[in-house]
């Protein structure tokens, strides 16, 4: 009976003991950001050259009014009635937005990025229906925002707001006024204290961009989007940071920018990049003119091929010419033995799927349903930038570099993959399964090599202590989709070269830009 | 009554979330029996549950889990049963290019305890209460599904069963679990799911509940029953349009299955057993038919001994 009852106890104690212990299932969703308190304010930053406005003053921000003025004083006085009906929620929210506005909108992009990262299901009768940018709710939800659209969108908003806020410090440092905090004691500085003139304010700036620039790309979050704008220009206003003309100036900046951006959108060759079904059919007979294997899609039911004009998207940094001129040599013949030597070695990798190499595979993936290869570097990116306390104008330099250059990357490597039109290594031997899903785009270069190499490359240039391990990190990513089986090593060494070469477009920008 | 006791140890076996109904059932080993023995099983779907979407996919075809499970279950006294299994499970899909898995699962282990007995004049009503916990026994990743040969996650497993006996043949019960899983860990440092992208490679698993519930009759050397069983998941995000299954997805389902059983005369202690089930409902699951075989085989340790 003793036993028993010692039986029973343990039983009871170790349930107690286990439960609370199996509850504790927090997982953090962000990646923590710190008030935001730069090394240097980077005063010249409006003297730094633009990427795409002719110049930082192409739009006018009118003459604030000064601080001595009425007008002035009872902006000062909606701060103070702000800040005394202060509820938690609007401190976490002045705390959330002192992490840094270009890093907070960096990830809600990639977030963003992650949501609409998933293509069109077929339809019954076997065949897909594209997204309508004029239907963006719908089944497809709009857009598929694969890795070229994902490369563009994030350098576009990227951009933009880089040059909005160089624009923004120009005029700062012109006119010269300072925050509510300092001309009025009375008001509580909630945000770090850095000294920057707030006329235009920069939050407003960033706010104005990313809404005008995002629901444009993403229409189907205007709702979400706007309110994390709105909340931003509040953020600013509550911690008597800006002022309310502050805000004014800093919004009406931010979106007459955007609005040039999506002029230069509507125009680069996006809306021509997915081809009728004459044009996809005209790459396989280019093919088999030149005695090659073309490309099929691996998908079941076949799905038309991702964005085949994509390559006549216009670059950064890169002329048309330049994007030929950077493209590989071709690749072996699809009936030559070297091929076939590609292949086996694909073969053996999937006939070889250790642990290790799957979980380089799944590290690097960025499929569908993720925030792509350009977001995972832009993952990367935001650590390094987070610790090196740059100011925002900086944060958003480097954000702009590193995706200028993926998105000349994606330009150059979608131009070279429907330029040569080459079959996956499964098309060429069906008995090679994959690690990870096959990509629906013909095989010559690795895109992720491309990505990876262009940004390891303006990386590198940024944070030159790091290089090595930008380096290793690239090579992991590519070397992956080899492990994979879903590409050839030639596609991952053309891929490597070429990102390194576009790369380096973007490096030779930013060694004159006036920044360094 | 050998026969209900081998009955015991087996019946349901889940692919992906591997539990046995003997942790679910009212049936117990006498002190210092042991049954052990194989189970050998498959599990296919065509067509699933993309959120509330039923749907197929061509990209899969059919896939099908194959699981060589290990069981024992141990009398440590009349009251107390120990029970413990260890699958290999093989996963394939028929069509597309995605890379089968194989490999060694889940270790479960755990121990169940009759707190309540009463018998009447024809029948008799026994309750149970059974911890159980399980963890991966290898590195397999949960981030391959449908093709990933779990969920990686260690669970501790808390249930009540409740069986009654009628009139020796028939019997039926009730069990009802509540299943507390641990985070898991994927390869990759960002995922998204349930609304919202997460920038790191800790996922949450939301605990779930589970109940069973059969009725069954036995004559001579034959036992067949029908059951029930049914998952819920408490939290978790459905698969979206056109996207790949996630370990922490809201997974959900019902079964309906039939469990039989053979005793054999000779040699005395050796059991077959078969299983068929097929899921009626689900949610971010397959629409699996499942087919069981297995032999089991009681050893007395201690047969002299009067346990009574």
């Amino acid at each position: 009976m003793n036993f028993i009852t010692n039986y029973k106890s343990i039983f009871f104690l170790t349930l107690i003991v286990l439960l609370p212990l199996s509850c504790n299932k927090d997982v953090g969703s962000n990646e923590t950001l710190y008030p935001l308190i730069p090394t240097n304010v980077d005063a010249n930053a409006g003297t730094w050259k633009p990427m795409f406005l002719t110049s930082n003053s192409q739009v006018a921000v009118p003459v604030p009014v000064a601080v001595t003025t009425p007008a002035y004083q009872s902006e000062l006085t909606t701060i103070k009635n702000f800040q005394s009906l202060l509820t938690s929620g609007k401190r976490k929210s002045i705390e959330y937005w002192s992490g840094g506005g270009v890093l907070r909108w960096n990830q809600i992009f990639r977030e963003l990025v992650a949501r609409y990262s998933l293509p069109p299901a077929p339809l019954s009768n076997g065949t897909y229906i594209f997204p309508d940018a004029d239907n963006p709710f719908a089944d497809p939800q709009f857009p598929f925002a694969n890795p070229p659209y994902a490369a563009r969108a994030y350098s576009y908003v990227s951009v933009a707001m880089y040059d909005a806020l160089k624009a923004a410090w120009y005029y700062k440092y012109l006119y010269n006024r300072q925050a509510p905090y300092q001309v009025d004691n009375a008001i509580t500085p909630l945000m770090p204290q850095v000294t920057i003139p707030a006329y235009p304010s920069e939050e407003a700036v960033m706010a104005g961009v990313a809404q005008t620039i995002l629901s444009s790309l993403f229409p189907a979050a205007v709702e979400e989007i706007t309110l994390k704008a709105g909340e931003q220009r509040n953020a600013a206003l509550w911690s008597g940071k800006a002022a309310p003309s502050d805000i004014s100036a800093g919004l009406a900046l931010g979106k007459a920018v955007a609005q040039l951006f999506l002029t230069r959108a509507s125009g680069d060759g996006m809306k021509n990049a997915i081809g009728t079904p004459d044009q996809w059919k005209a790459f396989q007979d280019t093919a088999t003119k030149h005695g090659q294997i073309p490309w099929l899609s691996l998908d079941v039911p076949a799905r038309p091929p991702m964005l085949p004009f994509f390559g006549n998207v216009k670059a950064w940094m890169m002329t048309p010419a330049d994007i030929v001129n950077v493209r590989p040599p071709t690749p072996p013949s699809t009936s030559s033995s070297e091929m076939q030597s590609q292949v086996s070695e694909v073969k053996y990798f999937s006939s070889n799927l250790t642990r290790e190499r799957q979980g380089i595979v799944l590290k690097w993936a960025d499929g569908a349903g993720t925030y792509t290869p350009p977001g995972h570097w832009n993952d990367i990116a935001e650590e390094y930038i987070r610790d090196a306390k740059f100011s925002e104008v900086r944060a958003a330099r480097a954000f702009a570099l590193i995706n200028v250059a993926m998105h000349d990357a994606a330009v150059a490597c979608w131009h070279t993959k429907y330029y040569y039109f080459n079959p996956r290594p499964t098309q060429m031997d069906p008995s090679i399964k994959t690690g990870t899903g096959i990509p629906n785009f013909p095989s010559y270069v690795s895109g992720h090599s491309t990505f990876s190499f262009a940004a390891s490359t303006v990386l590198s240039y940024l944070f030159p202590s790091a290089q090595n391990n930008y380096e290793s990190m690239a090579n992991e990513a590519s070397l992956s989709r080899l492990y994979g089986a879903i590409h050839y090593r030639i596609d991952i060494e053309a891929g490597s070269d070429l990102g390194k070469n576009v790369g380096a477009f973007t490096v030779s920008f930013a060694q004159s830009d006036g920044a360094n | 009554m050998k026969i209900v006791k081998l009955l015991g140890l087996l019946g349901i076996i889940l692919t992906h979330q591997l539990k046995a109904q003997t942790l679910s059932d009212g049936l117990m080993m006498p002190k210092k029996d042991l049954c052990t023995g194989f189970l050998y099983s498959t599990d296919s779907w065509k067509n699933y549950w993309e959120g509330t979407l039923k749907r197929d996919n061509m990209n899969l075809g059919t896939v099908t889990t194959t699981s060589a499970t290990w069981v024992g279950s141990y009398g440590l006294t009349e009251k107390i049963n120990l029970i413990a299994m260890v699958p290999y499970v093989w996963t394939r899909a028929s069509s597309g290019t995605l890379h089968p898995m194989q490999g060694v699962q889940d270790l479960t282990f755990g121990g169940k305890y009759r707190f309540f007995k009463k018998e009447f004049q024809n029948s008799s009503l026994k309750t149970f209460a059974a911890l159980s916990f399980s963890l991966p026994l290898t590195n397999y990743t949960p981030d391959f599904l449908p093709l990933s040969i779990g969920l990686s996650s260690k669970t501790v497993a808390v249930r009540i069963n409740s069986v009654y006996t009628l009139a020796k043949n028939w019997y039926t019960g009730i069990s009802g679990a509540y299943i507390f899983r641990s985070n898991v860990t994927l390869d990759r440092p960002s995922y998204y799911t349930d609304g919202q992208l997460f920038l790191t490679n800790e996922v949450a698993m939301p605990n779930q509940f589970q109940f069973f519930g059969n009725i069954g009759y036995k004559k001579n050397n034959w036992q067949v029953e029908i059951n029930y069983n049914q998952q819920n998941t408490l939290g978790g995000g459905d698969i979206r349009r056109q996207d790949m299954p996630f370990a922490s997805n809201r997974m959900n389902f019902a079964k309906i299955g039939i469990n039989g059983a053979y005793y054999f005369p000779y040699p005395k202690g050796l059991a077959a057993h078969a299983t068929a089930s097929y899921t009626v409902a689900g949610r971010n699951v397959g629409q699996s038919t499942m087919y069981t075989a297995g032999l089991l085989y009681i050893i007395h340790f201690k047969k002299e001994i009067q346990t009574n």
